[in-house]
């Protein structure tokens, strides 16, 4: 499988990429340069050919959503709204057939402590990154998978090692592609197009 | 009071400033020069610009965002969302209560119900405006507006619209949208908006439909007419009539 991983830059999605590697075919991407032994695109993720050449070929995408370091809001903002947005268009252009898209569980920290808290609850974001910017991040990925032209799998990270973490992503992308699961019915056990995963324990 | 307005000089904006002028102490912001004589204060500002936003908004008792990008993506998000997290950030910064925010009916229903299917589409659903970017951009901004909301003592009320007229240029047989409203009467909702005591609204994040009463009943205005106290005027109904 060829695999594209954003945000290269953060150490979890460089720990990711050594774990998919021996598996599948890897290629990073980051809006700065990254040193890395694995295949680098310097992508800002825009709206032109770039993008589209970038996901080409790829049969999924691991969509990050981590900041630069010392981004302002602004940044970080439009880097998981526009980009996304750009990204995941480009993706559906291109035909990929799956997006893994890494948030939070901070976005359900605000609950009481001991509540079960369950993927089908409400976020709660805070007016600030990091749960607000995935938070967005989540709602455009979800439009996408709305229309039917990506599968979304949504995996919030709580307090889990990268092993933990490459596991599920692993796991994730082992499942039949929600784009073609979605033809079947849910009683028949076809995935939903756009699925939400809580991954470690709640802070 | 003091009433800030974001992207003021578009096409909506005079209407709204010249309905608020006589009570309200206007200061009003574009990216563009406006085309005519506005009253009260102007300044060029980009929505986009955090500290510009947070800097025109002091002394301000209220906010309203009139501020439009529909076609370039990165104009588009800087707007329509950057540009919602600017003016909340400012009312937070400046202990401004009182919100509106605009934008098109597709907001929250996307295109997937639509006028040509669907009766009695109403502004209480859940959000679903897909992947275009006018609506997805305007939504995200709106889901900005709720989640601040969630954590700080902040009205936003959301003016939805969606085919404006100007009755006098109405012509016969012309194509309209079954949710058409009138620029002046369209400004005047911004009074009810301003006045209204913010603890009659049923909560801190509330979206209104707009537009004059029509024979077609595909959307709803029912609930900015019992909230709001929206009066329609009847002077589109040469539209179908």
């Amino acid at each position: 499988m060829q695999i594209l991983i954003t945000s290269a830059r953060h150490e979890r999605c460089a720990a990711l990429a050594d774990y998919l590697a021996q598996f599948h075919e890897i290629r990073l991407t980051e809006r700065a340069h990254v040193e890395t032994a694995h295949e680098f695109v310097l992508s800002a993720l825009g709206h032109d050919r770039s993008t589209n050449l970038l996901t080409r070929g790829m049969d999924a995408i691991i969509h990050a959503v981590e900041p630069l370091p010392d981004e302002d809001v602004s940044a970080q903002l439009d880097a998981a709204t526009r980009c996304t947005y750009n990204l995941l268009m480009a993706a559906a252009q291109e035909g990929v057939s799956q997006v893994v898209l890494l948030s939070t569980l901070e976005l359900m920290a605000d609950y009481p402590a001991g509540y079960r808290v369950q993927e089908t609850w409400r976020p709660l974001p805070r007016t600030q990154p990091p749960t607000l910017t995935k938070h967005l991040a989540e709602q455009v990925s979800r439009e996408f998978a709305r229309e039917g032209s990506l599968g979304i799998k949504i995996l919030r990270l709580g307090e889990a090692s990268n092993d933990t973490v490459a596991v599920a992503v692993g796991e994730a992308l082992a499942e039949p592609a929600s784009l073609a699961a979605k033809h079947r019915s849910r009683e028949e056990g076809g995935a939903e197009a756009w699925s939400i995963t809580h991954i470690g324990e709640r802070a | 009071m003091n009433v800030l307005i974001l992207g003021g000089a578009g096409m909506l904006g005079p209407y709204v400033a010249r309905e608020l002028a006589p009570a309200h102490n206007l200061r009003i912001t574009d990216i563009n020069p406006p085309k005519e004589d506005l009253p009260g204060e102007f300044l060029l500002l980009d929505a986009a610009d955090l500290d510009g936003v947070v800097a025109a908004a002091e002394g301000m008792d209220a906010i309203l965002n009139l501020s439009v990008l529909r076609r370039h993506r990165q104009t588009a998000w800087d707007v329509s969302t950057r540009g919602c997290y600017n003016m909340m950030q400012a009312a937070v910064t400046h202990g401004i209560r009182r919100v509106i925010n605009t934008g098109p009916h597709y907001t929250v229903a996307g295109r997937h119900i639509t006028e040509i299917h669907d009766f009695d589409i109403g502004p209480d659903i859940p959000p679903q405006p897909g992947t275009n970017l006018y609506a997805l951009t305007k939504c995200i901004g709106l889901e900005i507006c709720r989640v601040f909301t969630q954590h700080h003592d902040i009205s936003v009320q959301h003016y939805l619209f969606y085919n404006f007229k100007d009755p006098a240029a109405i012509q016969p047989g012309e194509r309209y949208a079954p949710y058409v409203i009138s620029w002046e009467n369209a400004a005047e909702v911004f009074t009810l908006g301003l006045d209204i005591d913010l603890d009659a609204l049923p909560s801190r994040s509330e979206v209104f439909y707009v537009f004059a009463d029509m024979p077609h009943g595909k959307f709803s205005n029912e609930k900015t007419k019992r909230i709001l106290g929206f009066k329609p005027r009847q002077d589109v109904e040469s539209l179908w009539k």
